[in-house]
């Protein structure tokens, strides 16, 4: 995977921007994730059909790899079988 | 709904609700918004775990939704020098700066007004502060609760006097999304003189200058004679002078507002409506002048009237009355109120956390009767690289400056 570049689910409609790490494979439902589509498709596993979500970022426990989704699909991603966390901001707590 | 500021770019660098709602407006209306929030913390509204004492859902937040939906995100630290030069690289792509930092962080920053424009002449330069930008007072931050709500002189005209201390705002962010459309409106017409004579203008909205204009009758009227009017304590009866102007309490507690301020056209199709019609004939009540002299006897026999009957029977029977009234709702019952959702009050957007979708409220003006469709309000930093390279960035550049901290 490249910086930059853009990845497609080889089982859903998931798409990523891959935004930091270039070592690795990363999948979206257990498949390994392709720069052009295949025609074949297939579904999810069970094991990582959480989906993703439009707009948030995933990355590995080290923060070494980060995916900006930019299309939703069934499948939940992984690294080299691993799944990936959602990035949050670390907001300060406020009350009003 | 008719896109309105289609083709007119906003740079928000802002947080909070006051000066992103008028971001959110502007986005309603069709502009392209662009919002710079802190790398790491985005803006500060993400972290409101309460809004008014109700526990809040991060993930489904109306604090982030209601001010910055339609919008997308860069995360830039605007404390860094690279952060700051790419500020003024997306500034030089802008019709707009929207912000509400205080002028001692734009000085310190330099965003202020002339680092702004030295990167773009051209650009409407807009400013929403607590007190004004200018006076004593113009680096003193502020919120609704202060400036809008305790400052100004509304808390103290909302409270009746029989009640120790003073009543809160009691909404959250009531001033700031009044004041968010203030500004919205004042940008619409910066841009239009703008289109007609080439000058850009600043804009100054403060959240005093809300609340003074919203208070506006009563301030210009106790600068001229040296009272002004307070609330009074709530009871069911008609005001002072006018026994068809006042809240009536139902037979269940429900509340009916009666405000026909000139009864005298009124008087038998109101008393008929309250199954009073022998008191159209009664001469203490049959003239506007003996109605308003005699208004405490009325009063008591209107009071009677709707404590004998529950709020629904009233809410259904005074529509056909020809006195101006209203049934008083909460904001919950307001939600399903067929009045409101006939024009569009509510809008969906997807939800953040992949749930139902979340309803949002409209700003208050609508275009050729068309309701809003727009987006989510963005995750912290969601566009960052894709607004970037759209803006011609390379990635490598990309890279280097999150590298340094200077975007994320």
């Amino acid at each position: 995977m490249k910086p930059g570049s853009k990845l497609k689910s080889a089982v859903c409609d998931t798409e990523v921007m891959v935004i930091k790490g270039t070592e690795g494979s990363v999948e979206c439902g257990g498949a390994p994730m392709l720069e052009e589509r295949s025609g074949e498709g297939g579904e999810p596993s069970p094991d990582f059909s959480g989906g993703t979500q439009m707009g948030k970022r995933y990355v590995n426990e080290g923060g070494s790899v980060e995916l900006l989704c930019v299309k939703a699909g069934k499948g939940s991603l992984s690294l080299d079988g691993t799944a990936l966390g959602i990035k949050e901001a670390k907001s300060l707590p406020s009350s009003d | 709904m008719s896109k309105v500021m289609e083709g007119v770019r906003v740079l928000e660098v802002a947080q909070m609700t006051f000066v992103p709602a008028a971001g959110a407006i502007l986005a309603d209306w069709g502009a392209d918004v662009i919002k710079i929030e802190h790398p790491v913390r985005g803006d500060s509204q993400r972290g409101f775990v309460n809004m008014g004492g109700v526990k809040v859902n991060p993930k489904r937040s109306p604090f982030v939704e209601h001010p910055n939906r339609g919008k997308r995100s860069v995360g830039v630290d605007i404390t860094t020098p690279e952060g700051i030069e790419v500020i003024y690289e997306l500034a030089k792509t802008a019709d707009v700066f929207l912000t509400n930092y205080l002028p001692r962080q734009r000085q310190k920053f330099k965003f202020d007004i002339e680092h702004i424009r030295a990167a773009n002449p051209n650009i409407i330069y807009a400013r929403g502060s607590a007190y004004g930008d200018k006076g004593p007072e113009r680096d003193f931050g502020g919120f609704d609760g202060t400036a809008f709500w305790n400052r100004s002189g509304i808390a103290t005209a909302m409270t009746p006097p029989e009640i120790e201390g003073s009543l809160s705002q009691g909404i959250p962010a009531f001033g700031d999304s009044i004041g968010g459309m203030n500004i919205a409106g004042g940008i619409s017409a910066a841009l239009f003189h703008r289109e007609r004579t080439g000058e850009a203008t600043e804009i100054d909205v403060s959240l005093l200058s809300t609340a003074w204009w919203a208070a506006g009758t009563s301030i210009d009227m106790g600068i001229d004679c040296g009272q002004v009017s307070r609330n009074r304590m709530p009871v069911s009866g008609g005001n002072p002078g006018n026994p068809f102007m006042g809240n009536y309490t139902c037979a269940d507690g429900g509340i009916i507002n009666m405000c026909t301020l000139t009864p005298g056209p009124h008087i038998r199709n109101v008393f008929e409506h309250l199954g009073l019609a022998e008191a159209a004939d009664d001469p203490r009540f049959a003239t506007a002048e003996e109605l308003m002299k005699n208004w405490e006897a009325a009063s008591d026999l209107i009071r009677e009237q709707f404590a004998s009957k529950p709020f629904s029977y009233w809410r259904e029977h005074l529509k056909t009355m020809s006195g101006q009234w209203a049934p008083v709702l909460d904001l919950l019952q307001i939600a399903d109120d067929e009045q409101a959702l006939a024009n569009d009050m509510l809008f969906e957007v997807e939800a953040g956390d992949g749930g139902e979708p979340i309803k949002l409220v409209r700003g208050p003006v609508q275009f050729n009767h068309e309701p809003v469709r727009t987006t989510r309000a963005p995750e912290a930093s969601e566009h960052t690289e894709l607004v970037l390279m759209e803006m011609g960035m390379e990635w490598e550049q990309i890279e280097n400056l999150k590298n340094k901290g200077a975007i994320a």
